[in-house]
């Protein structure tokens, strides 16, 4: 009916947008949480931008600009509080942090265990680098 | 004074309520022992006013052509009816007043001896002074729901009054008693009200309705010239307010809460309960008289209860022991004479002024010598420590002087001794109003037997009250220990009040009765003013039924002679009879078993009912409450899991929510 | 508020039911790409499911058909596909992955291909701030963080998920609503579709058919259904529904008809959520095109001069916050 018009832009920023979201809820590791964060603001700027061309005017560009400078403070003051936390319990794990629960509720805890990981590969067998070792003349035999 | 009652005849019962008012502020803190000058001067003010109203009344107030009503005040509207503040004064009115405030006044004086040192002082004369406004704004009240209103003031008056001393169980049970027996007394006046109210209330120009008793009366008689009046529903209504005056005055089968209003202290028992209070019934049905004299069924029904109640009061009060119960059942029987009389007037031959001139004249004379008696008796208990009991005090003649002579004044009038004292005149007319219906009714033969009860119940009135009088103040001299050492006799301010009512008791009789001055007083200024022109006497009076005195006079000092014999002159002799008529000696002491089969029939049953109740109330509506008092506890309890602590869970919630948020808008 | 009170009312879930299934693709491919990502979240066990990957793909392949239009301009529906393509996959990646320096190097891939997308649509400063500023600055700290601080590389509690199953399921709804919400608002083939049925009909028995709704009668001031169309039409098209109303009311066919397919032909003329160049709207500061830059600078510094200096007030802000929470050492550490 026509070409790649705004609502395409929409769609693929609707669709960035709750991924971040679906990882946000998701993931339980800090900085990976804070990165589907980061995520959704990119679906929101490519929202702002395809308006911006929509309209003809930079009001989206601008907004979008600002966005990113926020997303930047946002970043150090991130990192400056997960670094907090990482001091206290040296992990990364946002589900240690269960205390604001109602007291007579259980702290939620792993319960399945994990596979077992993978063995290593063994690490192939290569010849040993430097020059030839010495060779006994008997066994030599080049035919 | 100054033009006519109408400018101060709100005074009456509003001084009395500024008394009580000022008590009640006042007395706890501040006038604590001279509590009494606020309610004294106000029944003492209000008395002089009412003396006024009865100067002006006899002068020919109100003049022709205008009625003695003065409305003040609309109280409420609701509807079609309108009820107001009027007050009337005509001659029962004024009669009823002088009375009342003159007793009060008196009494209020004695009280402020025999109650000094009481830690309630200053509650029981603001009781007091309340209970002067409610019953002079009873007998002044123009409407019967203003009547109604101060008919339940005078309740409440009584049960604050009897619980005096609420601390002592007994007296709280009694006031109890007191309160409901009335209660049910006054259902049948309400529903009275409300009948008059429907069939007789509309007014001069049929918009509304009105409440006022000269509307009602005046709607009767022009009902009845006319033809249409209703003789079924009349004699109805006028049964129940009957049935209101049956509670109030404490006829049978409502009169077992007197005695046990004796527990109230004795100036009590004087003014509510003998002079002022239980009349308000007689005052009643004597005010109704242009209704009770269309139903002459009604009046039987009257007579006859009164007739029953003052046999039956007189032979239980043959055997009491206790001096006020005496006292009381006395009252209860003087009672039901005057009811007798009241229901002995019938329209046909124009008896009804004859005969409620004889109740009124009846209310007054005893009035005066039963608060004398009850005053009496107080001032005998205070001397003899708080014991009533007769066995254990005797001769007390030499001991109590003064208290003794006004005891036999009015104990002579309470029998009825010829001539001298005024119950004999008073009684002497009732008897006479009975012989002249059971001559000339159409229920003859009923009235007869009635004449014969009363005849009866006079003598027995003589025997026991001659046997309190004898068993009292004669016979060698025993104290009880409660009195100390040295009983005393009335100070002044007891003894005076007694000297004044013995006067009245000797006095009033003799010089209103059979000069016709009462009766006259009455008619004039009451009667022709209200009364159908059918009901008012054929000119030229009545005369002394000589024939009826002297076998009255003969049956009273039949009595008391009795009484000498077996009570001065051959003690022993008592108990041989009471052993020889020992069936009908416990059925008079224990009071013809009256309170226990009231108690098996109402009050068993509804206390268990109330009982029910109480655990329908503790485990079914307590428990829907709790119940319901849990959901908001239960709603916590389901979403309380969701608090986690984990930052994810909320942010859950949140994006689940959001997205809620968004279809609802689409959707709209 | 009110309106969420009516929650029981039953045209709420009538109307709820007409949505899914007036877009019901659209509703299908969110739940397909939400069942995938559920399966291919990182849960306890040794590998992930096949079927989870076949559904994100068939969900992108089904997204790539319905919602992006055939005709048009060869190199951008080529460069537009290849960049939301990618920027999508790496953002599942970024879902997929346990080890978290590998989620990161998803990210990075998804700024990248977003910042293609700001090309296309004409922002190349913007792309140029965002890939140094994201993909510079910001992914690369964080990869520093996680080596610095997840020496190991994975933690048990990367292999898990939190509430995997909600998490899709908001998702899907979430996902479904926008969708739902662009389409209805950019989306006019239905309405064309019905407005040409309209203007091509035979008699007024096939409109009243077409038409037809439980409440309707003919000859009543408001059908439901020329209400429904009013919604669905943008607002420049608005005042010309009257006219088909008036017709309706009056059961003039001729007329009917007459105005249904002029009504189709505005519509169709009209071209919604086409992106022009310029003069779309209000005049412009400065052309979008290649003068961007300048554009930009213009704009920033004149117009939104004041947002400006309070972005710098909060970064100076961010950066004491920042050195101040982490300034300070553990207790216990001192």
């Amino acid at each position: 009916m026509s070409p790649v018009n705004l609502q395409s832009y929409l769609i693929v920023g609707a669709a960035l947008f709750v991924l971040g979201m679906v990882g946000f809820l998701t993931r339980r590791n800090l900085i990976l949480m804070f990165l589907s964060a980061e995520m959704m603001l990119q679906g929101v700027a490519l929202n702002l931008v395809a308006f911006s061309r929509y309209h003809g005017n930079l009001g989206g560009q601008v907004l979008t600009l600002f966005i990113v400078t926020v997303a930047a403070c946002e970043a150090a003051i991130a990192l400056a509080l997960i670094l907090m936390l990482y001091r206290r319990r040296k992990s990364l794990d946002v589900s240690l942090w269960q205390e604001l629960r109602e007291p007579e509720l259980e702290p939620i805890v792993d319960e399945a265990p994990l596979p077992p990981a993978p063995l290593p590969e063994p690490m192939p067998h290569l010849t040993v680098a430097g020059p030839e070792p010495m060779h006994p003349a008997e066994e030599t035999s080049h035919v | 004074m100054f033009d006519g009652p109408r400018s101060y005849l709100w005074l009456i019962p509003a001084l009395p309520l500024l008394g009580a008012a000022l008590t009640a502020a006042l007395g706890p803190r501040w006038l604590r022992g001279q509590s009494h000058w606020p309610c004294v001067l106000g029944s003492v003010a209000a008395c002089i006013l009412s003396v006024m109203t009865l100067v002006a009344v006899a002068r020919g107030f109100p003049s022709a052509g205008t009625d003695g009503i003065r409305s003040y005040y609309e109280w409420f509207s609701a509807g079609d009816v309108t009820v107001g503040i009027s007050l009337r004064a005509d001659g029962l009115t004024a009669v009823m007043l002088v009375t009342v405030t003159f007793i009060g006044s008196l009494i209020a004086i004695y009280s402020a001896g025999y109650m000094r040192g009481d830690p309630g002082y200053p509650r029981f004369f603001a009781a007091v002074s309340l209970f002067l406004f409610s019953m002079t704004g009873l007998v002044l009240a123009n409407n019967f729901i203003l009547l109604y209103a101060f008919w339940e003031g005078v309740g409440l008056c009584s049960y604050l009054l009897i619980g005096f001393w609420f601390a002592k169980p007994s007296a709280a049970a009694a006031a109890r008693k007191a309160f409901l027996v009335t209660r049910l007394g006054d259902i049948g006046l309400f529903l009275g009200i409300l009948t008059l109210w429907l069939l007789f209330g509309s007014t001069a120009t049929g918009t509304s309705r009105s409440l006022a008793m000269d509307v009602i009366f005046d709607n009767v008689a022009l009902a009845s010239t006319r033809g249409t009046l209703d003789h079924e529903m009349l004699t109805v209504a006028c049964l129940l307010l009957f049935l209101g005056a049956v509670g109030k005055s404490a006829q049978f089968p409502l009169h077992v809460w007197l005695p046990d209003a004796m527990e109230g202290p004795s100036p009590v028992s004087a003014l509510i309960h003998a002079a002022t209070m239980v009349t308000a019934g007689v005052y009643l049905v004597a005010r109704c008289t242009p209704l009770f004299g269309m139903a002459p069924d009604a009046q039987l029904v009257v007579a006859v209860i009164g007739g029953l109640t003052a046999l039956l009061a007189a032979l239980i009060a043959v055997t009491q022991t206790d001096l006020k119960r005496v006292l009381a059942y006395s009252t209860i029987s003087q009672l039901g004479y005057m009811f007798l009389a009241l229901g002995s007037g019938i329209e046909q031959h124009r008896l009804a002024t004859l005969a409620v001139t004889a109740a009124i004249f009846h209310l007054v004379t005893h009035a005066f010598f039963k608060a004398l008696l009850f005053l009496g008796a107080g001032s005998v208990m205070h001397a003899m420590g708080d014991v009533i009991d007769m066995r254990r005090f005797g001769g007390l003649r030499k001991v109590l002087p003064i208290t003794h002579a006004t005891f036999l004044c009015g104990a002579a009038a309470l029998a009825g001794f010829p001539v001298l004292f005024s119950g004999f005149w008073s009684k002497d007319e009732i008897l006479a109003v009975t012989w002249k219906a059971a001559h000339e009714s159409e229920y003859a033969t009923i009235y007869f037997v009635l004449l014969v009860c009363a005849l009866g119940t006079a003598g027995l009135t003589a025997f026991y009250t001659f046997r309190a009088y004898f068993m009292t103040f004669w016979g060698e001299v025993r104290i009880p220990e409660e009195a100390g050492h040295h009983p005393h006799d009335a100070s002044p301010v007891m003894g005076v009040p007694l000297m004044i009512l013995a006067a009245g008791a000797v006095l009033v009789g003799i010089t209103l009765g059979p000069t016709g001055i009462f009766g006259g007083f009455l008619e004039q200024h009451w009667m022709k003013r209200q009364f159908a022109a059918r009901l008012l006497p054929e000119p030229g009076g009545h005369h002394l039924n000589w024939l009826l005195m002297s076998i009255s006079g003969a049956i009273a000092l039949g009595g008391i002679g009795l009484a000498y014999v077996l009570y001065v002159k051959t003690p022993a002799l008592t108990d041989n009879l009471a052993k020889a008529m020992s069936g009908l000696y416990g059925w008079s002491r224990n009071k013809f078993y009256l309170d226990e089969l009231f108690e098996a029939i109402f009050v068993r049953p509804l206390e268990g009912l109330a009982r029910l109740i109480r655990i329908l109330d503790q485990y079914f509506v307590d428990g829907l409450v709790d119940l319901i008092g849990q959901i908001p506890s239960f709603i916590g309890y389901l979403v309380r899991p969701f608090q986690n602590g984990l930052v994810q869970s909320y942010a859950l919630l949140m994006a689940l929510f959001v997205g809620g948020l968004l279809l609802a808008t689409m959707l709209r | 508020m009110v309106f969420f009170l009516d929650i029981t009312d039953a045209s709420r879930g009538a109307a709820l039911l007409t949505l899914v299934r007036d877009f019901w693709p659209l509703w299908a491919t969110a739940a397909l790409g939400c069942a995938g990502i559920y399966g291919l979240l990182p849960q306890a066990r040794t590998s992930k499911p096949i079927w989870a990957g076949f559904g994100v793909a068939a969900a992108i392949l089904l997204a790539g058909l319905w919602f992006v239009r055939q005709d048009g301009v060869w190199p951008e529906q080529v460069l537009f596909y290849a960049f939301s393509f990618l920027a999508v996959v790496g953002g599942i990646l970024m879902l997929a992955q346990s080890n978290p320096v590998h989620a990161a190097l998803s990210f990075a891939l998804v700024v990248l291909n977003v910042c293609g997308l700001f090309l296309l649509l004409a922002a190349p400063f913007l792309m140029a701030a965002t890939l140094i500023i994201y993909a510079g600055a910001i992914v690369v700290t964080f990869l520093f963080v996680i080596m610095l601080a997840q020496q190991a590389g994975l933690a048990s509690a990367d292999a898990r998920s939190r509430e995997p199953f909600l998490a899709s399921l908001a998702g899907f709804v979430l996902l479904g609503a926008l969708w739902c919400a662009l389409d209805k608002t950019y989306n006019l083939t239905p309405v064309l579709r019905e407005l040409d049925l309209v203007a091509s009909a035979k008699s007024l028995d096939e409109v009243a058919k077409l038409w037809s709704e439980p409440a309707a009668k003919p000859g009543a001031r408001t059908l439901p259904a020329l209400d429904r169309l009013k919604n669905a039409l943008p607002r420049e098209l608005e005042y010309d529904v009257p006219e088909l109303e008036k017709a309706w009311a009056k059961q003039d066919l001729p007329a009917l008809t007459k105005a249904a397919a002029r009504l189709r032909d505005q519509a169709a003329k009209l071209k919604l959520g086409a992106l022009k160049p310029r003069d779309r709207d209000a005049p412009v500061e400065a052309p979008v095109t290649a003068q961007n830059v300048a554009g930009l600078g213009r704009t920033l510094f004149t117009r939104y001069l004041v947002p400006v200096e309070l972005a710098g007030v909060l970064l100076l802000v961010a950066t004491i916050g920042a050195i101040a929470i982490a300034g300070r050492r553990g207790e216990g550490l001192r």
